[in-house]
């Protein structure tokens, strides 16, 4: 039998799922407040988040909130379209979902892991 | 074999009944979350571009588009939250000799759980960045 993607796209659907559901409507509520935050002193308010950044720990939380959520909304949209009879094949469909969010997933890890000194 | 028997199904099978129609809006949440992740990636990358790039998306982001796409996120990532958190009692089932939880207090722990680290975080940002405003 031909091994299935599945397990691999549902596990991440479903850390991202959890992830989103814990977090996402408190991180949403925090980046719409941010520029009003950090009004007062906008360049303490970037030496923080650089704080965050530049720490290994900081990296892995801001790859999770970004790769984990990317997957699952990707996942929903293409079994979505699906739902929807969208009238097109449905591998290249498939591959465009799961390989945008891994593309997206592998150019955050670069920015974080080469563009942000540690 | 045999010709298997393929049922047909209209597009508009999910119009019909409140409960589909439910269903594709939870789905539907995904389009709204998806955008915002791509907003916090740009927030990412103008931080790699330096202090000034990032300054200005941070004013970028009082634009009425952003924040009515903050909005929709917003609304979509609680109905998310309610709707994910009523599905995990379906699929985390402890019920063995040892050990037995009851789907309601599963769903209970796990509402709890949301809600604090939700407020949590919220609470966390607001301090740093006022705490990194008073020095």
């Amino acid at each position: 039998m031909r091994r299935s993607h599945e397990p691999i796209a549902w596990s991440l659907f479903g850390a991202g799922g959890m992830l989103l559901a814990f977090i996402g409507p408190g991180l949403v509520l925090s980046t719409a407040l941010l520029p009003w935050l950090a009004a007062e002193n906008p360049a303490a308010a970037h030496a923080a988040i650089g704080a965050l950044l530049a720490h290994p720990l900081g990296k892995l939380l801001v790859l999770a909130c970004i790769a984990l959520p990317l997957f699952h909304t990707l996942h929903r949209i293409c079994h979505g379209l699906d739902d929807l009879h969208l009238p097109a094949p449905r591998l290249p469909l498939q591959l465009l979902c799961y390989g945008g969010a891994t593309l997206l997933c592998a150019v955050t890890a670069w920015w974080l892991l080469t563009s942000i000194p540690a | 074999m045999r010709k298997p028997y393929v049922q047909r199904q209209r597009a508009d099978w999910w119009l019909r009944n409140p409960a589909y129609r439910r269903y594709m809006l939870r789905e539907a949440t995904a389009l709204p979350l998806f955008l915002y992740t791509l907003l916090l990636m740009s927030g990412l990358y103008q931080f790699t571009r330096g202090e000034a790039a990032f300054l200005a998306w941070l004013e970028l982001l009082r634009s009425p588009w952003l924040l009515a796409l903050h909005g929709l996120a917003l609304a979509a990532a609680l109905f998310h939250a309610v709707t994910w958190i009523a599905l995990v009692p379906k699929i985390l089932v402890i019920d063995t000799d040892r050990l037995r939880v009851s789907p309601g207090a599963i769903k209970r722990a796990h509402q709890l759980g949301a809600v604090v680290c939700n407020i949590g975080l919220l609470l966390l940002v607001v301090v740093l960045l006022s705490n990194a405003g008073g020095h």
